[in-house]
């Protein structure tokens, strides 16, 4: 079998190896650490606070997921199935929120609901209505259940519609001739049929929440998250942090175990060739009014509601936010974000290129390898990697005092590498899965057909590969730069001292009670997110048909 | 024996049953051989293990008196000089027909490249065609040029997969007449994989039929 591996597959095959054990580092020093003697910290936490972590992480966790459901699978369902006015502009409207990170949705809807916010500030003036504060608290579980659910229900509408679209025309219209009304097609049907899409959307939507901080943190709800980030800023208690973290990447990997589980061999994506729509059943009268009334109102709270406010607010303050230290945020977030951007692609480029070219175990190991930050929360990537970054240092030390006697003891672990390295490992999925499905569509003969032209492995992907695949490398660069620009819980944790990103910005104006000061930062990354999922949804679904 | 395969056994790694058992084929020098064989039989497999795409489970195959492959050697496809015309031609759509011809050739002045690409060319009757794009031209000269870029660095062995498969039904008298007079006149050993024997029995000087 060695045969096999004299070639210039061996090189690919070492770097793709090295950047595999890069990325699995800051994981396997959580997991090596994770049984490290118990300390007081620890103890005390396990003994009064621990309950009260799981609890609430679990009630969020269930609760956004059973929202998200209903939101998701209900207006899909109503959008694949019924014709109403704006139809078409709601199918793909219904992705927006996804452009507002839940970090900013929960601030905006602070800021909204205060008691100086628009909506009392309007009841007092126009009523003379006086609210109980209580009624309109959002900084609770269920408030953060509301955001989570209003703002991330778009990944179980997505891959539900889809679903449904592509795949069971033909078994709803089967039903629908059998005299089964669409109420009951859609609970005995359409349900069952498309759970696996509807659990991979949630399971999207559950590891978003698990990662999220910047929610959770505001609203004062102690989550794993937040009691990571406590342990290691307040306490500096690294222990403590690592067990925390290593029972909320448990919690992680039962998740996807459930994943898996329940799609079982199947994949729900569909095949391109010969896909026939739904034959939409037009709605007329009232009925045509409740469905555009219920994808309106969704779409208001979700996207409209607060993008009208941070407009507001965003007149109210721009003389003061817009000065050159502003420019010199905006340049930060762009400088690494396209530098971690960069490095996903090439990282993603070589795994990618060596696990199709072998496809054989390591190469599939490699490949699903790749896409398991994604799935790890913030907050535990950061341990993981201030752990390593730590030791790095310990065992460099004497290597820095050599090129500078006067080096401090932190030089990797204070500096912007460890940021970006967490970015790398963190957003690597998507820069992978753009690249391996470009590898996919393009196949393996113009591969082959240049090397029996005589061209090496490497030769080929430069002169070929390489050119062949250039838009999904560039879907890729987009699609990473954007999740990075949004990025908070890694950010907070490990930017150098001083360093602050668009994100970092939105957090700490917010964090000082200075919620309308967030509006630019804030609009400027939803800018960005909403024209990636424009350029996605309408330019790759055009490509489509 | 100019293209010596012996004793060779190929199975896909999910599957215990092997595609190719104990395949054994000796080829003159010029000589246009066609493996003739039902879908599934195995016979593009026997190409790729030729052309190094592919690594048997065991047996030998030398070209030229070369090992390319047995058990101890395995010549990487670049290495090998065997050129390949893919069943569906695989030309590089990024680049034109010309420079797709010129693709394979190495270590040329450009000079002699662009001699060797316009000879090509001459010899598969599209003069005139170097500065279009593969999806411009028909689905019969998408195969000449195909064939032409195989050709062009001078292969010990040329391996044409089904090549008469994407084509028209009437094309195909035309189109075998004029392949056998291109393979002739360029003098060049070949093996051809076909499923139907008038293709088989038109162009090939020797029939090797390959049962399951």
């Amino acid at each position: 079998m060695f045969r096999h591996w004299r070639s210039g597959v061996t090189v690919w095959g070492i770097i793709s190896g090295m950047l595999i054990l890069f990325i699995l580092f800051p994981s396997s020093t959580i997991i090596g650490n994770v049984f490290n003697e118990t300390n007081e910290n620890w103890l005390h936490i396990k003994q009064y606070l621990l309950k009260e972590y799981i609890s609430n992480t679990i009630l969020i966790v269930v609760s956004t997921g059973v929202f998200s459901v209903i939101l998701g699978t209900g207006l899909a369902w109503v959008v694949s199935v019924y014709n109403f006015p704006f139809r078409s502009f709601f199918k793909w409207a219904l992705i927006l929120p996804l452009a507002i990170p839940p970090y900013i949705a929960a601030y905006t809807y602070t800021g909204l609901l205060s008691y100086t916010g628009l909506i009392q500030t309007f009841l007092r003036n126009a009523f003379s209505l006086q609210i109980n504060q209580k009624h309109v608290n959002i900084m609770s579980i269920e408030g953060a259940v509301a955001i989570f659910s209003l703002f991330l229900f778009p990944y179980v509408y997505t891959i539900t519609r889809v679903f449904l679209e592509k795949q069971s025309a033909s078994l709803i219209e089967n039903s629908r001739v059998l005299g089964k009304s669409p109420t009951v097609i859609f609970f005995r049907v359409v349900l069952p049929l498309s759970r696996a899409a509807i659990f991979g959307g949630t399971s999207l939507v559950i590891l978003e929440v698990l990662n999220d901080y910047g929610v959770v943190q505001y609203f004062g709800i102690t989550t794993f998250s937040t009691a990571i980030f406590k342990a290691w800023f307040a306490l500096g208690d690294v222990d403590t942090a690592i067990k925390l973290s290593g029972l909320l990447m448990s919690m992680v990997i039962l998740i996807l175990i459930i994943e898996k589980l329940f799609r079982g061999r199947k994949k729900f994506s569909y095949t391109t060739t010969k896909v026939r729509p739904i034959a939409r059943i037009q709605l007329k009268g009232v009925k045509a009014l409740v469905a555009f009334g219920c994808c309106f109102v969704v779409l208001c709270f979700s996207f409209l509601i607060p993008i009208l406010q941070l407009f507001h607010w965003a007149l109210l303050t721009y003389q003061k936010i817009l000065d050159p230290e502003f420019l010199g945020l905006m340049l930060n977030s762009v400088i690494v974000a396209g530098t971690a951007s960069l490095l996903i692609i090439i990282a993603a480029l070589i795994i990618g290129n060596y696990s199709r070219i072998t496809e054989n175990f390591i190469g599939k190991a490699y490949s699903k390898i790749a896409v398991l930050g994604y799935s790890i929360p913030g907050s535990v990537i950061s341990i993981g990697i201030i752990v390593f970054f730590v030791a790095m240092d310990n065992r460099f030390f004497w290597l820095y005092k050599i090129f500078d006697p006067e080096s401090s003891k932190l030089v990797l672990s204070s500096s912007i590498a460890m940021l970006i390295f967490a970015y790398v490992i963190r957003f690597l999925a998507v820069g992978f899965n753009s690249i391996e499905a470009g590898f996919e569509k393009v196949g393996k003969k113009f591969f082959e057909a240049s090397r029996t032209l005589g061209m090496t492995v490497t030769q080929t992907f430069f002169r070929i590969d390489l050119i062949m695949i250039r838009q999904t490398i560039l879907a890729g660069f987009v699609l990473a730069f954007i999740d990075i620009m949004k990025e908070l819980p890694l950010t907070l944790i490990l930017r150098p001292f001083n360093f602050d990103t668009l994100a970092t910005k939105v957090y700490q104006y917010a964090s000082d009670e200075m919620i309308p000061e967030a509006s630019i930062p804030s609009l400027l990354i939803i800018a960005v997110s909403f024209m990636a999922i424009y350029f996605f949804h309408k330019v790759v679904e055009r490509e489509d048909k | 024996m100019y293209v010596e395969i012996a004793g060779l056994a190929f199975g896909y790694k999910n599957s215990n049953e092997k595609v190719i058992k104990d395949f054994n084929l000796q080829i003159q020098q010029g000589e246009i051989i066609s493996l003739l064989g039902i879908s599934g039989s195995g016979k593009s497999t026997v190409l790729r293990l030729i052309a190094g795409l592919e690594v048997p489970e065991s047996g030998l195959i030398k070209i030229q008196n070369r090992v390319v492959v047995d058990s101890s050697t395995f010549i990487q496809p670049e290495d090998r000089g065997v050129g390949m015309v893919f069943q569906d031609y695989a030309l590089f759509p990024h680049l034109t027909v010309g420079k797709n011809i010129e693709f394979g050739l190495v270590k040329m002045s450009r000079k002699e490249k662009g001699k060797k690409v316009a000879e090509m060319l001459e010899l598969v009757n599209l003069r005139g065609y170097g500065h279009r794009y593969p999806y411009e031209l028909s689905g019969g000269q998408q195969q000449r040029v195909a064939l032409a870029r195989a050709l062009a660095p001078s292969p010990s062995v040329l391996l044409l997969d089904e090549p008469f498969s994407n084509l028209d039904k009437d094309l195909q008298v035309k189109i075998r007449t004029e392949l056998k007079n291109i393979l002739k006149s360029a003098g060049i050993t070949t093996i051809i994989v076909t499923h139907d024997r008038d293709d088989a029995e038109a162009v090939a000087d020797r029939i090797i039929v390959i049962e399951q």
